[in-house]
């Protein structure tokens, strides 16, 4: 949600979704989460946390403020796995490598799922899946974001650097700046100065 | 141009809104835009392409399957059309165009069996498509096919849909639930499921090429990988073949590629690695992995598994020991393939390294003459012939350019200020002259019977060289170009290559169209072809034993070209004499081709010149012929294309010759049973043996003419 507040504010078109069974909140002890249904509005939550004996906890805690930053982001937590009315992704980006699995593994089942009818007008799209590895808790989920919408920009904006960058060394190369032959020097380069972000890359369909 | 195509893409822009939004008129917009992709504009090809992707694949839900099926059909040799543009966009439009008009088209023929013409179209369509897999459309190739590898991947990651889905389609399936060649006929005249699967199958090895390729091109290798998901889960049959690429994809032993840096290869090889992890537990969760590869499947996870962790606990990217067991590829590509050169020199012009190495700074006239020639040498036997050619394509290029920029240069000046000394030149130089070189002088016909006789001598003596064939080829084994030469040379010249020519040469080469007999050209002519004959006839006397075969091969040739030459000799006589007649009495002619034919069919064409020559090889033969030269004679005989009466008479000297009487009678009797033509001389010559006054010929002959026909 961090990413998705920083990748919004940076004006691009994103969609935030979670992949576990359930939307789960540290609660008075480890062994006793807060857990709600995906769908559930950040706004009940919010009013139900506030509304726990524990609450002096979770504002300490910063559970209490994120979640008043989520609701400002949008109306409630959605699951990546039944996100088809939310239409095809160029990119997706995970935060944790079990993440990432779940993705890649839910698009190779979205592919063998569709119906008889929807698979005979359906045209695979191609998506790119990128894992930024986060830690989970506020501070290092505000120092990903930031990562994350580093990332974008430069996937962005690597075709016209390239280009300015071709003409600077007078390079008379027709051949034109691709994005999917440049991901791998996007990546690496981001990862360079992001050694304690690890990566993973895949393109997949769906 | 500009502003028509603007008003163009206005107007299509209605007709899309028209087409979406009343479900009547989409059929009609659709198949107008179909006749509109043969416009030149890209732009207009482009709108083109984006319009009907969005008809095919989001089309309205009011509108029938059956007319969409319709304007598939329609669809299939526009959409061809428009993946010859040279347009990325354009492109990747027309794929998902084609995945959909191959899943509607393929199920329509196989319930319509007959339906060739659209069975080719699609045929077309799906060939044109794969065979751009294996290219770098709609981009040009560059110089170093590792270069193509690396590029162009938006377009190929596009195409591997269209390859799973022909895959997909042209394969059976191990469920009923998605369409596949499970449900066509068995006995569709068409779609035949061998050769559909075997496609199918072949198109799959295409696809698991980039995994099994030395270098790890990662978007198209994960792409494969994840694609594959689809054929483990659909098509069983095909695990026996995915199941051991993947196991025995090994990150580890990839090559660095020229061109990625060694940070990306690290990371090429961590996401390769975990994009497998995650599809053969994909296949192990669906348990699909048959038993017999079950355990080597779960080694290969535990060891990517494993391999990750590791990974997890350090900065891949930091210099490490173990960078020492990467290895780099070859490098096949030219470092400097630029075309355009800016500096005007030597160096840049024929420069196809590294612009700033310290190597193109070295002053090669420095060295011995002897030294140069030998190292030139050296490097061009050692050249890779593609290489060169494209090297020296690329140097061919960048001399044109500067030609060009010069001769611009030079009209510049022209157009200036002229002075007196120019105008002369002017005066001079004529655009309109013309140099010729004077024709050569005629040949006496001395001269040309000196040249034809030094021609027969040097090909008999190409003859005599035939063993030391193998020993040229041998001597250039060290060098590639020269053996290159020799074996192209040698392989198109055999043992008897030169009876060939000079057999050709008399028969044909020296033969005048115009037949005129009484030309003198005709006779000098013949002349010269005699001369040639001679000698073939003279190399036959020299060794009658050993040279039956070449010798039975020249006169085969010789009846061969004067048959046919004097049968059109003979059609256009007879021709000629019944357009006379027809054109004194129309009437009295009725079919007159019908009249020629038979008349030509039922005149004998002689072959004097055959025959002269054919009859000199045997009266040459026959005296010197002993009892045990029965094969070759056979062989003569029964193999010269003509014999007649007089030919004979050898034989009939034969059979008079006690020694040989065996070998003449049995010479008899072959022709008799063999060749049904010459039957009849045959028995006129046994007929005047069996009147002799010799006892024994008399009774042979009679014996013949009494078993075969008397």
């Amino acid at each position: 949600m961090e990413s998705h507040k920083q990748l919004r504010d940076a004006g691009f078109e994103v969609s935030s979704f979670g992949t576990g069974s359930s939307v789960k909140l540290p609660g008075p002890s480890i062994d006793r989460p807060n857990v709600y249904e995906f769908g559930t509005p950040y706004e009940q939550i919010y009013q139900d946390l506030i509304s726990q004996e524990y609450r002096k906890m979770y504002e300490a805690n910063g559970l209490i403020l994120m979640l008043d930053r989520n609701r400002q982001v949008k109306r409630a937590p959605e699951k990546w796995h039944a996100n088809a009315a939310a239409g095809k992704f160029d990119l997706v980006i995970t935060c944790e490598e079990r993440c990432f699995d779940s993705v890649l593994e839910d698009l190779m089942m979205r592919m063998n799922n569709k119906s008889e009818e929807e698979e005979a007008k359906d045209v695979r799209q191609v998506v790119h899946v990128i894992n930024v590895d986060i830690k989970d808790d506020n501070e290092n989920a505000k120092i990903g974001g930031k990562g994350i919408v580093k990332l974008v920009k430069m996937i962005n904006e690597y075709r016209e650097k390239e280009k300015q960058r071709k003409v600077d060394e007078g390079q008379e190369d027709q051949y034109p700046v691709i994005m999917e032959d440049e991901i791998m020097k996007i990546l690496t380069e981001w990862q360079r100065d992001h050694v304690h972000l690890p990566t993973l890359y895949s393109a997949s369909y769906y | 141009m500009a502003e028509e195509v603007g008003a163009i893409v206005a107007q299509l822009d209605q007709a899309r809104e028209l087409a979406f939004s009343n479900t009547e008129m989409f059929p009609q917009v659709v198949k107008q835009i179909l006749n509109l992709v043969n416009h030149p504009s890209i732009e207009i090809q482009r709108w083109c392409g984006l319009f009907l992707k969005k008809a095919f694949t989001s089309e309205p839900k009011e509108v029938p399957k059956g007319v969409i099926i319709d304007l598939a059909i329609d669809a299939l040799v526009p959409a061809k059309t428009l993946a010859q543009t040279k347009d990325l966009e354009v492109f990747k439009a027309v794929i998902d165009l084609s995945i959909i008009l191959y899943k509607l088209v393929f199920s329509y023929v196989a319930d319509n069996d007959g339906s060739h013409a659209i069975w080719d179209s699609l045929r077309n369509l799906k060939n044109d498509l794969i065979t751009k897999f294996d290219s770098q459309f709609p981009f040009e190739p560059s110089y170093d096919k590792e270069h193509d590898q690396v590029r162009n991947l938006d377009a190929k990651l596009e195409l591997l849909k269209f390859l799973f889905t022909v895959i997909d389609y042209q394969s059976r399936s191990s469920s009923t639930r998605f369409y596949s060649l499970a449900r066509v006929n068995p006995q569709h005249t068409l779609i035949k499921q061998g050769p559909m699967e075997a496609e199918a199958l072949a198109l799959l090895e295409k696809v698991l090429a980039p995994i099994q390729d030395e270098i790890l091109v990662t978007p198209l290798v994960t792409a494969v990988m994840n694609h594959l998901a689809v054929v483990v889960r659909r098509k069983r049959q095909f695990l026996d073949r995915v199941i051991p690429v993947l196991e025995s994809f090994e990150s580890n032993s990839k090559l660095q590629s020229n061109y990625e840096s060694l940070e990306a290869f690290k990371l090429s090889k961590k996401y390769c690695d975990r994009t497998l992890r995650c599809l053969l537990n994909y296949m192990s969760k669906s348990q699909i992995i048959p038993p017999a590869y079950q355990n080597a499947v779960n080694r290969k996870i535990a060891t990517l598994t494993s391999r990750g962790d590791d990974i997890r606990k350090k900065n891949i990217l930091e210099a490490s020991p173990d960078d020492t067991n990467i290895k780099k590829r070859k490098y096949e590509g030219f470092e400097n393939p630029s075309k355009k050169i800016k500096t005007l020199d030597y160096k840049h012009l024929y420069g196809l390294t590294d612009v700033n190495s310290d190597l193109n700074n070295f002053d090669l006239s420095t060295l011995p003459q002897h030294i140069l020639v030998s190292m030139a040498l050296t490097a061009l036997q050692r050249a890779d012939v593609k290489r060169l050619a494209a090297a020296l394509e690329i140097v061919s290029s960048r001399y044109s350019e500067v030609v060009k920029g010069m001769s611009q240069v030079k009209s510049e000046a022209a157009t200036g200020d002229d002075e007196e000394d120019d105008d002369d030149a002017a005066e001079n130089f004529t655009s309109e002259t013309t140099y010729t070189v004077p024709p050569p002088k005629s040949l006496s016909f001395q001269e040309k019977k000196e040249h034809v006789k030094m021609i027969v001598d040097n090909f008999f003596g190409l003859s005599e060289k035939n063993g030391d064939s193998q020993e040229i080829v041998k001597k250039q084994d060290n060098g590639s170009v020269s053996k290159e030469l020799t074996k192209v040379a040698v392989k198109t010249w055999n043992r008897d290559s030169w009876l060939l020519l000079l057999t050709r040469l008399a028969t044909r080469g020296m033969y005048t169209i115009d037949g005129d007999e009484s030309s003198q050209d005709v006779a000098q002519n013949e002349q010269l072809s005699d001369i040639i004959r001679q000698a073939l006839f003279d190399y036959f006397l020299a060794n009658i034993h050993e040279r039956v075969d070449t010798t039975i091969e020249w006169l085969n040739e010789e009846w061969y070209s004067e048959k046919v030459t004097n049968e059109e000799k003979l059609r256009d006589e007879i021709r000629e004499k019944w357009q006379q007649k027809y054109e004194s009495d129309p009437n009295s002619v009725d079919d007159m081709e019908r009249k020629i034919e038979q008349e030509v069919a039922s005149t004998p064409v002689d072959t004097p010149r055959y025959n002269k020559w054919c009859q000199k090889v045997l009266d040459a033969m026959i005296p010197f012929l002993e009892p045990t030269d029965r094969k070759i004679f056979l062989r003569m005989i029964s193999d010269l294309p003509y014999l007649n009466e007089k030919m004979l008479s050898g034989v009939k000297s034969l059979c008079a010759d006690p020694a040989r009487s065996k070998l003449g009678f049995l010479a008899l009797q072959f022709l008799v049973m063999y060749r049904p033509p010459i039957k009849e001389a045959c028995f006129n010559v046994l007929r005047e043996l069996q009147s002799s006054d010799q006892e024994d010929l008399k009774e042979e002959a009679s014996k013949l003419l009494t078993k075969y026909g008397q």
